[in-house]
């Protein structure tokens, strides 16, 4: 799974179509007994999977089917669901929230995730060399993507970027007045993307197993050439990484279009929802607020598969452009 | 080596299996009801509110248990609008708590959905006593001929000034004053101190606005459940607060955002502020700045529009313990020992023998004062439909929406009357 292994997967890959293992490798015991002996073998795996199969079919293939139906129909949690076609997703593209919601999110999700993977990736390459502390360091730089999701960091945040605390007295010795981070519809959003930027941590750790991937003679061929550290990054180290960048891209796209807890908390609840003129509304804080405050669970679950809907049409997108710019060792043989 | 393959896979199969069963007992010990074996019963208890507010509860539960042996009381507490979302998903689940802390704005909400159980048979059976309300409150929970909840506390809008600012700027409040003397007194105590602005912003709570319209005849809901008001009664109201807001009278929206979770006034940047009289409490803790209870402004120097509302308890309709709940419910309205230590934690206790065992002390005597001051002009509250709650919301976000600058104050109106028209279901 982890992108490290992509390459050392292609060496082991078995040949497609041939010679597929049947039964359990290695032994080769008499044909019927064999037979019966595999059966067993299959019942065994079967059951063991049962769990898993009940969990996805309880757990995960049922809600969203359930989910899909509830898109097309008017339900408020109490009452039994009313068929009403395509009209929750006709009323979404007229509700302006709606579209401050995918506005937000967008913003968030554009400037934020390539600020965090720069980061991550400036932080893997400094932290790459063996060093002194070089333990202390990546622990250090990892733990705040360990309680990322949590609700304390969000408080955190909050405490730091309120009225009259660190940032804003800081901030204020340099004549630059703010006042509450948060509170101010223009500078809530930048606070939250700062918070999602400081949690490269995850990203980090697999840039940093990337770059350990990286054979050292290339760096000693193209330093022999004369290529200065510029010209062998961008000509060595990104190639090289770019399957890791391609799956870290992917992967903090689709959680940053999630994003929900750290904006709940930060613009905090009570009765202001979506913070400063709606400046926090995030996708996922919307459709919350539509299904389990407003009591329009069918809006929400339409929501929820407009958003589906995008995050797939983005993950496409970037799989196809992925032969433009991702290099398999592969290819270049 | 076969053998040894032959052992491993059997094992196998038999620990599946314990897998499988350990699945089931799973799933049958999750359904497990609340009954217990000796007798006793548990009811589940959830409310919103804070920390404060939690232990006086905690206190009130223990006398509870200790005087019903029998009956064991789950607390469960959240924040105001997390208790609604956590509420409303229990409740679609069938599980709602057995009793809980509800208000007047949500009766009609869930007692549509028939989430509310009745009160009526439990007072009949005795269980519960409906005598010795103040102020005709045994009635506030009474909708339809239906009793969805029995009122525990009760508060009315005031206004909260700073009184050595007023002072300062040469104002008096005085019962009976109208809109006109309450703006220009901002703007006096505005010209006077430079650190203070005269007022905050208020166009945006939805209780004020009723107030006012009900002074005109009107009230921000009508009895069929509509808005009761016409989008040039909002633009007037709206239009009003801002001349007042871009004259640099009243705390600035970005400026009173940014002071959240304090109120404008709580954050010393205003010299006075609507909402509900038990919000003194909040305020002291939040402030050094001593602050008074003064009358609502009026149109025509007489009628305030001002009526009791209340924090209830309601049971839920899917309870298996209605006489548990009713019990409860009556020991924490009627007991004078939770009444003492309450105190004004949830406004004015609603029976006498609540109110007459808690000696008001501090800020609590004030808000005991301005009640007594205002009695008088009381009226009947205006049925909240389904739906108002949202109303409130969109309200509240829209208006803070224009004093942001961040719309016109046509699209506002507009829009409120789109969201506001949605959520009543019409």
């Amino acid at each position: 799974m982890t992108p490290t292994t992509t390459r050392a997967t292609h060496g082991t890959r078995p040949p497609t179509g041939k010679s597929r293992a049947t039964a359990a490798p290695g032994t080769r015991p008499a044909p019927a007994a064999g037979r019966r002996q595999g059966r067993r073998e299959n019942l065994a795996g079967y059951l063991f999977l049962t769990p898993w199969c009940i969990g996805i079919l309880l757990l995960t293939l049922g809600p969203m089917l359930v989910s899909l139906y509830l898109a097309f129909t008017d339900y408020n949690l109490f009452d039994s669901p009313r068929w009403i076609g395509f009209k929750n997703f006709q009323d979404l593209f007229q509700d302006d929230r709606w579209w401050t919601s995918v506005q937000v999110t967008l913003k968030y999700v554009l400037i934020g995730t390539p600020l965090k993977l720069a980061a991550a990736l400036a932080v893997a390459l400094l932290l790459v060399k063996p060093r002194k502390g070089q333990g202390f360091y990546r622990s250090a730089f990892y733990a705040p993507s360990l309680i990322g999701a949590s609700v304390s960091v969000g408080i955190v945040w909050r405490a730091i970027f309120n009225d009259d605390a660190v940032v804003d007295k800081s901030m204020s010795l340099f004549g630059w007045d703010v006042g509450g981070w948060i509170g101010d519809p223009d500078w809530a959003l930048p606070t939250l993307i700062t918070l999602t930027v400081w949690q490269f941590g995850a990203p980090m750790v697999i840039f940093l197993a990337g770059l350990k991937q990286v054979p050292g003679e290339l760096y000693e061929a193209a330093e022999m050439d004369g290529a200065g550290r510029w010209r062998r990054f961008r000509s060595i180290t990104l190639p090289m990484i770019s399957p890791v960048l391609f799956f870290n891209l992917l992967l903090e796209l689709i959680h940053s279009f999630q994003v929900f807890t750290s904006a709940v908390v930060i613009a905090g609840s009570g009765t202001n929802t979506g913070g400063p003129g709606d400046s926090l509304l995030v996708y996922g804080w919307y459709l919350y607020e539509q299904g389990f405050r407003n009591l329009r669970m069918g809006y929400a679950a339409a929501m929820a598969w407009m958003l589906m809907l995008g995050i797939g049409l983005v993950t496409a997108v970037l799989f196809k452009t992925q032969r433009g710019w991702v290099h398999y060792e592969e290819d270049a043989r | 080596m076969g053998a040894r393959r032959g052992t491993t896979r059997a094992r196998g199969v038999r620990a599946a299996a314990a897998a499988l069963a350990a699945l089931g007992l799973l799933a049958t010990g999750c359904g497990g009801g609340s009954g217990s074996g000796d007798g006793k019963v548990t009811i589940r208890y959830s409310w919103w509110g804070a920390k404060d507010r939690a232990e006086l509860i905690q206190k009130t539960v223990e006398m509870f248990e200790k005087e019903h042996p029998n009956i064991k009381v789950k607390t469960d507490f959240s924040e105001y609008t997390d208790f609604w979302s956590k509420f409303n998903t229990q409740a679609a689940g069938g599980n709602a708590p057995d009793v809980f802390q509800n208000s007047y704005a949500f009766l009609r909400k869930y007692g549509d959905k028939n989430l509310l159980l009745d009160l009526n048979g439990q007072a009949k059976a005795g269980n519960l006593s409906l005598k010795g309300f103040r102020d005709g409150l045994e009635k506030a929970g009474d909708i339809d001929g239906k009793l969805l909840g029995v009122p525990v506390g009760a508060n009315t809008f005031a206004l909260f000034y700073n009184p050595d600012a007023y002072r300062k700027a040469g104002v008096t409040v005085e019962a009976g004053w109208t809109w006109d003397d309450f703006f220009a007194a901002a703007e006096k105590v505005r010209k006077s101190d430079d650190t203070l602005y005269g007022a905050s912003d208020n166009a945006n709570v939805m209780y004020l606005y009723d107030l006012y319209l009900r002074q005109n005849g009107k009230a921000f809901f009508t009895k069929d459940g509509k808005l009761g008001f016409t989008e040039d009664d909002l633009t007037k109201w709206w239009g009003r607060w801002q001349q007042h807001a871009k004259a640099d009278e009243l705390v600035p929206g970005k400026k009173s955002e940014q002071a959240k979770p304090k109120a404008s006034i709580s954050a010393d940047l205003s010299a006075s502020e609507f909402t509900w009289d038990n919000f003194l409490v909040r305020f002291a803790a939040e402030t050094k700045t001593s602050l008074d209870l003064g009358p609502i402004p009026t149109t025509d120097g007489k009628r305030t529009g001002q009526y009791l509302s209340s924090l209830m308890l309601s049971g839920s309709a899917r309870t298996q313990h209605p006489k548990e709940v009713a019990q409860f419910i009556d020991f924490m309205t009627h007991d004078p020992e939770v009444g003492k230590v309450m105190g004004y934690n949830r406004g004015i206790p609603a029976t006498t023998s609540q109110y007459d065992a808690y000696e008001p002390q501090g800020v609590d005597a004030k808000i005991a004062a301005y009640e007594k001051s205002v009695s008088a002009q009381l009226e009947p509250i205006t049925p909240h439909p389904a739906g108002a709650d949202v109303a409130e919301a969109a309200f509240l976000r829209i208006y803070t929406q224009v004093a942001l600058g961040q719309t016109s104050m046509g699209k506002a109106v507009d829009q409120f009357f789109n969201e506001a028209d949605s959520a009543l279901g019409s």
